[in-house]
């Protein structure tokens, strides 16, 4: 078991050497100024920390772990270098705690070293006025100056004290001990029993549990109490930080409201803290800024084409790319309908039918079945030509559709005025009163359409649950499962996916059309690949299937950035690796539905939606390909007793 | 499991005839319409046959740049069954590589040397992108796929979306939004006149090379010890292990000659379209998925011939049809469902379906 120890220390350290390097050539150090290099050393010891407790519980010969971030299944009982469970909390022996710090230290030397030289390479090349390449001349000086900690002006005059590169060696190789000596204590015997033990039996207690339960389902009333308090005039407790606080913590409640309903039994205390809720969030477009409350608009028209989307590929399994052709659809059919003077063939038309084209034909409510008809209609159109494909077609294909409406948006001139847009289009009203008078100028314009969105997220939510229950939504599930058992099962495949696609895109055409009103004014840059992908990663982030962890990742992915203001470019590589890294470690999501968690765990389903093979095909391959994973499976396992 | 095949035959016969139907209903009508668009509109234009003669030869050369993408596809596909999404992005980074490799030799002024150095240069560009991209292709297949190859078939799909996208905006950050510009060296900037015809002589060279690596590509997999091996693993992975052969190991290889395919693929892009920047593999990623389905997925020789159908049928579709260029892209997706609607398997049968049964 040594060599696991003694090997792979090296590797560790060029590993986050390459991880650095990454994050300095994206221009993190530059970011982050004076404090660039501490944070990069706590990073790098996060990552060492993770590694060694794994390479320890190696050790320890807890290779029962089964599934863990990779998934490999564990070692089977009887098989050499089974240890039984109980051996897993064994004292750790001193000499394996030694050589792990003896790991982390090198590791830590490994990377500080590395960055040393490098950075010395690229200050003395600047300093001399070397171009190191013509492109990343832009970007090289500054972050090079953060990590070494010196001013960029240093650097380009090489006045640079060459203790700073020693420093830099100090602080990873102080990331690697620290890390080391993090790993190697919480697996200390003395450490487990009595710290450790007394604090989960304490946290195991009834008492504890109570007021832990209490204070879940106080926390977004009192977040709400204060993010009121803080819109009262005059207040002002964080300076000029507040607005962006205040959405913050708005973020949070919300949030927590979540995890407060979880937490609250389920009956009436479920319904009462549900209702009062429900009555909190409706205040906040009232008390909000008409910031905070364009960005939480903003987040339900998300969560509204999360949960139609959700439909589709939650419910029904379908993953579909192209699902901003809808929002599109419904955005646009909005659009011509409030603002028919922007659209060159549909004012000719108008006028020729003798209908003035300057005012709104229909307003947003009468506009809305429209709009969602169009949709849908739109929906069922895109469904029956891809009626037969098998997942990853279908994912491609619907990305070819969704890219198809686009380009027509962009080049369509004549209907959609192109890039120019269609501008001016009106907001909601109320029985034709604007939101100002009946609410006595309480309710800003964009904290009315965060009022719409919220009371159509709740309806959309309300009809996907009742859905998701229903004998439709048994009948998706079933075709997700097995589209040929279903079929067996008297599922009738047509009608039950052509509604998924309906009714998800009738969803995506009410988010369409809030947004449009939110916009005032769509142009067809608005309408590209990333509103999809936002859309799926919101779910996927979230839970799929379940729309409490929908609302969870629209918060989350769009809310969000919206508080970390200047991080912007960084948003869409940050949500990237989260897609990847969540499906790696929890691939059903951050509040999972019931349904998808017993699905994703178990390993030997395979949500494929076969085309129109036969059956025994399928079969045949679900087999083989089962031996095959068992077959790697084992010699992965064989590989990790010899070292990496 | 005759039996629940034929129940299932039996109680879904109102559904798949209704489907079938809709489907033929739905491919006729485009049928139709395309070609009573072909016949009155693009015919009628009466351009001369030295016009759809070089189109033609665009298209191939178009056509040779895919084929080279598309071979990853397939071969990943044959290989783990899944769609490597992020094979545009691999394509992409090598003609970024590629670019900073032709800015390297520019300043030392090997471009305008003697033609035996520009060749050098020139080859030694080609192979610099191409290991970008290998270096790329293997760290994903670490990173992104391995871990999730037990795991059900839609979360490799979603990590594969995930680490393209993560690649596009990574080279965006790195390299800014600015495409950067290919510089041809002299030597190849001409081109040669046949009759009407007008050859660029980049768009030759960037035919014969692509044939050629394919033809070696064929040649690894069918004639050595090498190729047998991923045969092999395509064909069962379970008994190949069995047999000796290092499951893990052919499948890095495989991303491996896959990526450095459409690493040549970026550079050979980035000369024929002048300019590569951060999104310029996703869409040629997509004609490249389209022409491997094309030619029916896992099929070898079918991505390649799918690829120069593809790409004949892109460079002379929009006069054909006398629509305006811009919509080529909706020329390729609409093939790609009318293939999917008439023969999901591809033109040439998908090798992958054989396999199954």
């Amino acid at each position: 078991m040594l060599p696991i120890l003694a090997n792979g220390a090296f590797r560790n350290g060029l590993i986050v050497f390459a991880f650095l390097g990454y994050l300095i050539l994206i221009g993190i150090p530059g970011r982050l100024g004076g404090s660039a290099l501490p944070i990069l050393a706590l990073v790098a010891a996060l990552f060492f920390w993770v590694r060694l407790r794994r390479d320890l519980s190696d050790i320890e010969g807890s290779f029962l772990r089964t599934g863990g971030a990779t998934g490999k299944p564990g070692w089977r009982i009887g098989e050499p270098g089974h240890t039984s469970p109980q051996e897993a909390g064994t004292p750790l022996p001193g000499r394996e705690g030694t050589l792990a710090i003896r790991k982390g230290l090198l590791a830590g030397i490994t990377t500080g070293l590395l960055i040393a030289v490098v950075s010395f390479a690229f200050a003395s090349a600047i300093g001399s006025g070397t171009s190191i390449q013509p492109v990343l001349d832009k970007v090289v000086p500054v972050n090079v100056a953060a990590l070494i900690g010196v001013s960029p002006g240093q650097i380009s005059n090489d006045e640079v004290p060459p203790l700073r590169y020693l420093l830099q060696v100090l602080f990873f190789t102080a990331a690697g001990l620290i890390a080391a000596l993090a790993a190697v204590a919480a697996r200390v015997h003395g450490l487990q029993t009595t710290a450790v033990a007394r604090l989960s039996t304490y946290l195991d207690s009834q008492l504890f549990r109570k007021a832990a339960r209490f204070a879940g389902i106080l926390l977004p009333f009192l977040l709400l109490a204060f993010i009121a308090w803080l819109g009262i005039p005059g207040v002002t407790a964080f300076g000029s930080n507040e607005g962006t606080v205040r959405l913050l913590l708005t973020l949070i409640a919300t949030g927590s409201g979540l995890f407060a309903l979880r937490l609250a039994h389920p009956g009436r205390e479920q319904k009462t803290v549900a209702l009062l809720l429900a009555l909190g969030v409706l205040t906040l477009p009232f008390i909000l800024d008409q910031f905070q409350n364009s960005v939480m608009g903003l987040v339900f028209i998300f969560v509204m084409m999360g949960l139609g989307l959700n439909i589709v590929v939650g419910y029904a399994g379908l993953l579909d790319l192209g699902y901003v052709a809808f929002f599109a659809i419904g955005a646009y059919t909005y659009a011509f309908l409030s603002a028919p003077f922007s659209s060159p063939y549909i004012s000719d038309l108008l006028t020729f039918l003798g209908i003035s084209p300057a005012n709104p034909l229909l307003g947003y409510w009468t506009a809305l079945p429209v709009a969602m008809l169009t949709a849908a209609i739109g929906g069922i159109l895109l469904g029956i030509p891809v009626l037969r494909l098998r997942g990853d077609y279908l994912a491609i294909v619907t990305l070819g559709f969704g890219e198809i409406i686009r380009l027509f948006m962009l080049n369509l001139g004549e209907l959609t005025n192109g890039p120019r847009g269609i501008l001016e289009i009106s907001q909601p009203g109320l029985f034709g009163l604007a939101p100002q008078s009946f609410s006595s100028g309480l309710l800003s314009s964009q904290g009315w359409i965060f009022l719409v969105a919220l009371v159509s997220s709740a309806v959309v939510a309300f009809v996907a649950i009742r859905l998701n229950d229903s004998r439709l939504g048994r009948a998706w599930f079933a075709m997700q499962e097995d589209e040929d058992v279903a079929e067996a099962t008297g599922v009738h495949l047509v009608r039950t996916k052509l509604l998924a696609f309906a009714i998800g895109a009738t969803f995506a055409g009410m988010a369409g059309q809030l947004y449009a009103s939110r916009q005032i004014n769509i142009f067809p840059e608005n309408f590209s690949l990333f509103v999809s992908i936002d859309a799926l990663a919101l779910i996927i982030v979230g839970g799929i299937g379940s729309p409490a962890g929908i609302v969870l990742g629209a918060l989350a992915l769009k809310g969000l950035p919206e508080v970390l203001r200047g991080v912007d470019e960084y948003r869409i590589v940050a949500f990237a690796a989260l897609l990847v890294i969540m499906m790696i470690v929890r691939p059903a999501g951050i509040l999972p539905s019931a349904r998808r968690r017993i699905q994703v765990s178990s390993t030997e389903d395979q949500i494929s939606t076969p085309g129109e093979e036969d059956l025994d095909e399928e079969e045949l391959d679900e087999v083989t390909g089962r031996r095959a994973q068992a077959a790697s499976a084992n010699r992965e396992a064989a590989r990790g007793q010899e070292g990496p | 499991m005759a039996p629940s095949r034929l129940t299932a035959q039996a109680a879904g016969v109102n559904g798949k005839t209704a489907l079938r139907f809709l489907l033929r209903a739905f491919g006729a009508a485009i049928l139709i319409l395309v070609i009573w668009r072909v016949t009155t509109v693009g015919l009628a234009e009466g351009y001369p046959a030295s016009f759809w003669i070089s189109q033609a030869l665009n298209g191939l050369v178009l056509g040779g740049v895919y084929a080279l993408v598309a071979l990853g596809y397939t071969l990943v596909y044959g290989i783990l069954f899944m769609i490597n999404f992020a094979h545009g992005e691999v394509m992409m980074i090598g003609g970024i590589a590629g670019f900073f490799a032709l800015q390297f030799s520019q300043a030392r002024g090997w471009m305008e040397g003697p033609w035996p150095v520009v060749v050098a240069a020139l080859l030694l560009i080609m192979l610099f992108g191409m290991a970008a991209s290998v270096l790329i292709g293997v760290a994903l297949e670490r990173l992104a796929y391995r871990p999730l190859r037990q795991a059900p078939r839609l979360v490799p799909l979603i990590s594969a979306i995930g680490a393209s996208l993560f690649l596009q905006y990574s080279v965006l950050l790195i390299f800014g939004v600015s495409p950067h510009s290919y510089r041809k060296p002299a030597l190849i900037s001409g081109g040669m006149r046949m009759g009407d015809v007008f050859i660029p002589y980049t768009g030759a060279i960037i035919f014969f090379t692509s044939i050629l690596l394919m033809l070696a590509l064929y040649f690894i997999i069918q004639r050595t010890k090498l190729g047998r091996a991923m045969r092999a693993v395509a064909e069962d992975r379970a008994t190949a292990s069995l047999m000796g052969v290092d499951v893990n190991a052919v499948i890095v290889i495989t991303f491996m000659l896959g990526s450095a395919l459409a690493g040549a693929a970026g550079v050979m892009l980035g000369f024929h379209n002048t300019v590569v920047k951060f999104n310029s593999g996703f869409v040629p990623g997509l004609k490249a998925f389209t022409a491997a389905v094309l030619g029916g997925i896992g099929n070898i020789p079918g991505a390649m011939f799918g690829a120069l159908i593809l790409g004949l049928i892109e460079a002379i579709g929009p006069s054909a049809l006398g629509i305006p260029t811009e919509y080529k892209d909706v020329i390729a997706f609409s093939l790609l469902v009318l293939i999917l609607i008439f023969r999901p398997s591809g033109l040439f049968g998908e090798v992958l379906s054989e396999k199954k049964a």
